[in-house]
């Protein structure tokens, strides 16, 4: 089992070293997207095993939990581990055409696998201060993917960007200080059993609210987003695509997993504020995105939003708005770094991102229209596509408990989603190029389409599939949604005891 | 490709047109022969299970009123792909929009099948996004997108609200399936949740159907190309909200609340919209506005929710449908012909387009309600329904009665006015158009001619099941017929015809009159719309320009303050610091080294926050730093002081080598003062001490340190704990740790070396 | 004297932050500096302190003596003191290429990434 857990970790960092031992030929490229498929398969067998045995856990070392590091994927980490891969994959392949040979030069592909080190690690690891030094592995990497080839506009992203995490990093470190000092372990499995015995619960409620806002950083929720509008759309295409994909994902994936194992001791409370927060990041995210008139800002603007309606469902704490969370994140992260990618193709082809100075793609381009069509109505939750069902579930879930405000705004930020998905698709494609120009997928050379356009139209045939039989994700996100609510067989993996009593499923059965 | 074809004449529209033209045509087909077993009132039922999970299957019910939609638009739908085929057929788009043409309509099919209310709305949204790229299509004008756009955010917002209101319906009454909704009428409408629901329902079915005062987005979808408007305002789009009222009737109809919103709604767009449809002179335009009338009068009698009046609904629905479509169609073909559309410019088309002209007047007289057409049987049953109401009466006939005298005037000015007197000079010299373009209007004008002299045979098809569905009773009886007495019905006809001629007599000064008084109405919808659309643009600049300002210090403030408030406040609310604080026992033992120690760094740290001097403020940090330094070693941290030690030095070192090429850090004569930040620092200080103070009350568990005290050496073979916790408990920390700092290396590596390259990026930049 | 301690973390926090919270960026990585230290601390003092019995097993024992301090906040904090140079390097260097390339520290007004004029 431990090789299995570790091999979303061995594969990238083995393949940066490869990447950048090569990074000055061809081979480098190569290398990095051969590693990226030896980790979707990789993901795939772990996937495999999860759904075979519930929760699977390695002891690191193995020295027994809690004493030493453990590696622990549920449904929820082996989705993630899974998404990653796919997402890595398609940006790898992507980057073949988007990279140029001069970041190559400076390390591109290195710091993308350590990049996905780094979120696997985040996603796969039992551990607290672990998690935190996955965290800062991946923002690592992100901080020099993020100035590759050192534009003035990306150095002043850079700082914000850098800037706002460090402060969320440092807090987060402090975080898991003090809750170590309350109950003397760094295990989750373990602190979930922990925390039920510290006596002071309102201390415990509120280094619960420090971590909310530390992950609430990473996260980019309301009101502390400005990172990520400030710098999404200033780095390579292939780069925003990937951070837009995974990195919010983490914070709320870090989010899920402390509100549903650790903190779970004062939910009418911590709940709560998540509930506001949620309206907040929902409304805000997507008023930002009608403001913008550059076609990645107005999709990092609505990365913002979309973090809203998971945590939305983190917030109602119910099995189906869990179910709904964990459908979000998985069709989120394929959409929204689709989006992206379709972005960058339209700047490639049409001249720019900045909507008044392209148009035309439409009649020239048909092939990218349907394929910027695809993820844009699904981001924007229209039926049958996969965010219809994402959306459906979290509103169903909030009008199941009377929630009427909150199931208006999550439908209400859907229709200014498609206001400005529409405003995207009016300029850049309905509208003629103001230049005249006549932007043409054959412009670009054959290799260079190939492989742009290969990883945006599976990407897109996915979301297509997950929104015409959503019936296997669904279950796939109820069994999830099931582990999350009723950590029992988590926290008996991990610490290898038998716990008494009934599985998660069987439990969340009884319940209904 | 479509690129290419444009050169080469395609026939009918290539493969994509004969395709187009065959699926409607098959499923009509398949249609008919299920009409027998409908007409016996037999209900099919069929379904799969899609998402079981969430109660979700693509399941079917076909009685009356499903099966007359279907036919409706599956044969409209052959009608106008066969007509588009020749339209548009060399359109260098054509294949597109024979593919959104065919997503249209297999969304309203499958909309008007559905069993299941979620799959309901799954297609009612695929019409939505569908007509939204047809009313687009002629992407390069900026009214076609503007109209898009309206089309899409008015639906798509009724869509949401539908949403809501099916969910909320599906939970009141345990399942989506409309064959177990429809049957709890009773319970559904006692239920505390009934008007939330209905309004839901209501606001999805008046947006979709253009209903006052949605209204303002239907007549501006006239962007779209014809074939396209015949088929959305005839049998499909627009009459998707009508479906939902009557579909819904049995569940959620039949209650005070239902009969006035719809009545009233109902007949006041009917009128309005009539009225209108008088101001226009672009013909495509007046039967865009007819159609909203006849929507309204649909709404209307769905409302009034009799018997009578349900068959009346049905009845009108076929009979519109017929005239409205064959309409369409025929000022394609003088538009295609004649190069224009203006009702003042045509005149005396007869004589060169003998075949338009008698399916346009076939149809406009339908439209007129004069026998012996459909459209007389139409508008006599209307107004019988309307007479025998006990309540609203009134009000029902009257709005009956004013819509149908303002058509009768309409269909003079639209279909026979164009037709008759002496051909005047067009754009284009007027000839007669293409088979495959006539063969829709001559086929629609023939039924209507066809169900007017026999109209057993479509009550028997189509509108006693139909009835039979929308009452929610199948032993209604339905008994249509051309004429047969002199009644109240039969009189209030004749009146309208006389109204009506009168109203045609005076069209022209009426439209100029009516003109003015629109003029001087300050309520427009239409610019309405703009403004609610601007003031979302000001509102989203708005908050944008305040919250993501651009301004770094500005996020980093909201950052700390939400961190201090929110830590803050639920101290407060959690009474986190409830506890008693042993002040003795925490000064007792303490030396004047740990006092020193812990004054230098208290002191070092405000004197770097405070000093406009770069030296002073490193020097500070390095005071600091070999102070906290010191506090590892004094408790028991050797290992730990030592790399603070280097690290500190480091630190130091590599800010002092910056600063030789950083400026200073303040501006001259400005020093660094900021009251609120200051506030707000010693605000997070005081949390932080708090909350570490108050997590340092009691004993720590010391489990994990205990057992690596106790395996550190027999199982790991380190007498330095500390390490052994590096190397071996917790090695993939250590791992990580190393690879943050070769990351960070590569990362600065990379940022020291790619912006040598600073000015040909630029380059590149302005070119990409 | 972990009371004493955690007001000295707390008084390194509060110029940590209002150093974060200055127009110029170097004074946000002094800010930083003083808060990771302040971290780390709260980390090290959260394990509770045990003065002058450094986490060692003698020459010859299998286990400690008695009483020595808690190893594992050592080894979070040695952890953490490495990671967070790695960090504060990188932040440095940016500051330090940012001021080449946009030929300022203030932060507001570096407005290349988000400029003024989009916001009408």
């Amino acid at each position: 089992m431990s090789w299995l857990l570790a091999a979303p970790l061995i594969i990238p960092f083995a393949t940066a070293v490869l990447a950048f031992l090569f990074r000055n030929g061809p081979e480098g490229r190569w290398i990095s997207v051969m590693g990226s498929a030896a980790l979707l398969i990789a993901s795939g067998l772990l996937m495999q095993a999860v759904l075979a045995e519930g929760v699977v856990a390695g002891q690191m070392g193995n020295w027994p939990a809690p004493f030493g590091i453990t590696l622990v994927a549920d449904l929820l980490s082996a989705v993630m581990v899974v998404i990653t891969g796919i997402t890595g994959l398609a940006v790898a392949v992507y980057a073949l055409a988007d990279i140029e040979e001069r970041l190559e030069k400076l390390g591109y592909h290195a710091l993308f696998q350590v990049l996905l080190a780094g979120v696997c690690g985040a996603f796969l690891t039992g551990d607290l201060f672990n998690l935190y030094v996955w965290f800062e592995v991946m923002l690592i990497a992100s901080f020099g993917l993020l100035i590759l080839g050192g534009r003035r506009q990306q150095l002043d992203a850079g700082i914000k960007y850098v800037t706002i995490n460090l402060v969320s990093t440092i807090l987060f470190l402090a975080g898991i200080g003090l809750l170590y000092g309350m109950t003397g372990t760094l295990n989750l499995a373990d602190l979930h059993l922990a925390v039920q015995e510290v006596e002071n619960k309102g201390l415990l409620t509120v280094v619960a609210v420090m971590f909310m806002v530390a992950f609430g950083v990473k996260a980019a929720v309301f009101p502390l987003f400005f990172w990520l509008p400030a710098s999404y759309h200033t780095p390579s295409v292939a780069v925003s695509a990937i951070f837009a994909g995974l990195l919010t994902k983490v914070g709320v994936y870090a989010l899920i997993r402390m509100f549903t194992l650790v903190f779970t001791e004062d939910v009418d409370y911590t709940h709560t504020i998540l509930l506001w927060v949620a309206g907040f990041t929902m409304v805000t995210g997507v008023l930002g995105a009608a403001a913008m008139n550059d076609f990645r800002r107005i999709l990092s603007f609505h990365i913002v939003s979309q973090i809203g309606y998971m945590i939305l469902g983190l917030a109602l704490y119910t099995p189906l708005a869990l179910v709904g969370a964990v459908f979000y994140l998985v069709h989120h992260i394929i959409v929204k770094a689709n989006l992206f990618l379709v972005a960058g193709v339209a700047r490639r082809i049409a001249g720019s991102t900045e909507l008044s100075a392209i148009g035309g793609l439409y009649k020239t381009a048909p092939v990218l229209g349907l394929l910027f069509l695809i993820p844009a109505f699904s981001l924007a939750g229209f039926p049958p596509l996969s965010g219809f069902w994402a959306k459906y579930i979290l509103v169903k879930a909030s009008l199941d408990l009377e929630l009427w405000l909150v199931a208006g705004v999550a439908l209400v930020v859907g229709l200014l989603t498609i206001y400005s998905m529409t405003k995207i698709w009016g300029n850049a494609f309905w509208k003629p190029h103001p230049a005249g120009m006549q932007p043409k997928l054959g412009s670009l050379s054959g290799r260079d389409r190939a492989s742009l356009i290969l990883p945006i139209a599976s990407l897109a045939i996915l979301t297509c599939v997950i929104g015409l039989f959503p019936e296997p994700f669904v279950q796939f996100a109820e069994r999830a949604a099931a582990q999350l609510l009723d950590p029992v067989d988590y926290v008996a993996t991990v610490l290898g005891t038998e716990v008494e009593g009934a599985t998660g499923l069987a439990q969340l059965e009884g319940i209904e | 490709m479509a690129e290419a074809a444009g050169e080469v004449p395609r026939v009918a529209g290539g493969p994509a047109g004969w395709i187009s033209i065959l699926i409607p045509a098959a499923i009509f087909v398949w249609l008919v022969q299920l009409v027998p077993a409908i007409s016996l009132g037999e209900v099919i039922l069929w379904a799969y299970d899609w998402v079981p999970s969430l109660d979700i299957r693509l399941s079917v019910i076909l009685d009356g009123l499903s099966l007359t939609f279907a036919l409706l638009i599956s044969g409209i739908g052959a009608l106008v792909t066969l007509y588009s085929a020749k339209y548009l057929g060399n359109h260098p788009e054509y294949p597109r929009f024979v593919l959104y043409l065919m997503a249209f309509m297999f969304g309203m099919l499958g909309l008007v099948l559905a069993d299941n209310l979620i799959a309901l709305f799954v297609f009612w949204e695929v019409t939505t996004i569908s007509s939204y790229l047809l009313i687009g299509f002629n992407s390069d004008e900026a009214k076609s997108r503007r109209s898009a756009l309206q089309a899409l955010l008015v639906t798509g917002t009724g869509g949401l609200a539908l949403l809501a209101g099916i969910i909320m319906l599906g939970n009141v009454a345990g399942s989506f399936e409309l064959s177990v909704i429809l049957s709890q009428g009773d319970m559904i409408r006692a239920h505390p949740l009934y008007v939330p629901i209905v309004i839901l329902f209501l606001a999805g079915a008046f947006t979709k159907s253009a209903q006052f005062p949605f209204h303002f987005w239907l007549p501006n979808a006239m962007a779209a190309p014809t074939p396209v408007s015949a088929y959305l305002h005839s049998a499909t789009m627009v009459k998707a909200g009508v479906f939902l009222m009557a579909r819904m009737n049995p569940a959620i109809g039949g209650t005070d609340l239902w009969f006035w919103t719809l009545t009233i709604a109902g007949g006041f767009t009917a009128v309005f919209a009539s009225i209108l449809a008088m101001r226009q002179t672009d013909i495509k335009q007046v039967l865009a506005y007819t159609t909203l009338m006849a929507l309204g009068t649909l709404t209307l009698f769905i409302g009034a929710g009799t018997s009578d009046a349900i068959k009346a609904m049905m009845l009108f629905l076929v009979v519109h449908s017929l005239y409205k479509a064959a309409l369409f169609l025929m000022i394609g073909i003088v538009d295609h012909a004649t190069g224009t559309r203006e009702a003042e410019v045509l005149r005396g088309l007869g004589r060169k387009m003998p075949v338009t002209a008698v399916a346009a007047v076939v149809a406009a007289v339908s439209m007129a309600g004069i026998p012996p057409l459909v459209g007389f049987i139409g508008k006599e049953f209307l107004y019988k329904a309307g007479l025998e109401l006990d309540q609203g009466m009134f009000w029902v006939t009257g709005a009956a009665f004013a819509a149908s005298a303002l058509m009768f005037a309409v269909a003079g000015i639209v279909a026979l006015r164009p037709f008759f007197g002496k051909l005047a000079e067009t754009p284009k010299p007027a000839h007669e158009g293409p088979v495959m373009m006539l063969t829709g209007p001559l086929v629609l004008a023939g039924l209507s001619l066809y169900f007017g002299l026999f109209p057993d045979t479509i009550e028997a098809w189509l509108v006693a099941p139909g009835t039979w569905a929308v009452y929610g009773d199948p032993t209604v009886s339905v008994d249509l017929y051309l004429f047969r007495e002199v009644n109240a019905a039969f009189i209030l006809s004749l009146v309208t015809f006389a109204t009506g001629a009168v109203i045609y007599a005076i069209h022209r000064p009426l439209r100029n009159w009516l003109g003015r008084i629109f003029e001087a109405n300050p309520i427009k919808f239409d610019p309405g719309w703009d403004r609610v659309l601007d003031g979302l643009k000001a509102l989203a600049a708005w908050q944008t320009r305040h919250l993501q300002s651009g301004v770094l210090q500005r996020y980093l403030f909201t950052v700390f303050a939400t961190l201090g408030v929110a830590v803050g406040l639920t101290i407060w609310a959690r009474d986190a610091l409830a506890f008693d604080l042993d002040l003795s026992s925490e000064l007792d033992g303490l030396l004047f080294k740990h006092w020193a120690v812990l004054i230098f760094v208290a002191a070092g740290a405000i004197l770097t926050a405070l000093t406009s001097s770069r030296m002073t403020a490193i020097v500070c940090l390095g005071v600091v730093g070999i102070g906290v330094a010191l506090i590892f070693i004094m408790f028991s941290a050797p290992d730990v002081a030592i790399t603070q030690l280097l690290v500190e030095t480091l630190v130091v070192v590599l800010v002092a080598v910056a600063m030789l090429k950083l400026p200073h850090l303040d501006l001259p004569g400005r020093r660094d003062k900021r009251p609120w930040h200051g506030v707000l620092s010693i605000g997070v200080g005081v949390v932080s001490s708090a909350v570490l103070i108050a997590v340092m009350q009691g004993d720590i568990d010391r489990r994990l340190t205990d057992y690596f005290e106790i395996t550190s050496w027999p199982e790991a073979y380190g007498r330095n704990i500390v390490n052994v916790i590096l190397v071996d408990f917790r090695a993939l920390d250590t791992f990580g740790e190393i690879a943050v700092v070769v990351v960070a290396a590569l990362a600065a590596y990379a940022l020291l070396r790619g912006t040598h390259y600073k000015k040909p990026v630029a380059a590149k930049e302005d070119e990409a | 004297m972990e009371l004493l301690i955690s007001v000295m973390v707390g008084v390194m926090i509060a110029t940590g932050t209002y150093l974060m919270l200055a127009r110029n960026v170097l004074r946000f990585i002094f800010g930083l500096i003083l808060i990771s230290n302040a971290a780390n601390l709260m980390i090290f003092v959260a394990g509770r302190l045990t003065p002058e019995s450094p986490p060692l097993i003698p020459d010859g024992a299998d286990v400690p003596p008695d009483i020595v301090a808690n190893a594992l906040p050592q080894a979070l904090v040695l952890t953490a003191i490495v990671i967070g140079f790695g960090l504060f390097a990188f932040a440095l260097t940016l500051v330090y290429r940012g001021y080449q390339s946009m030929g300022t520290l203030m932060s507001d007004e570096m407005r290349l990434a988000e400029p003024e004029e989009d916001r009408q």
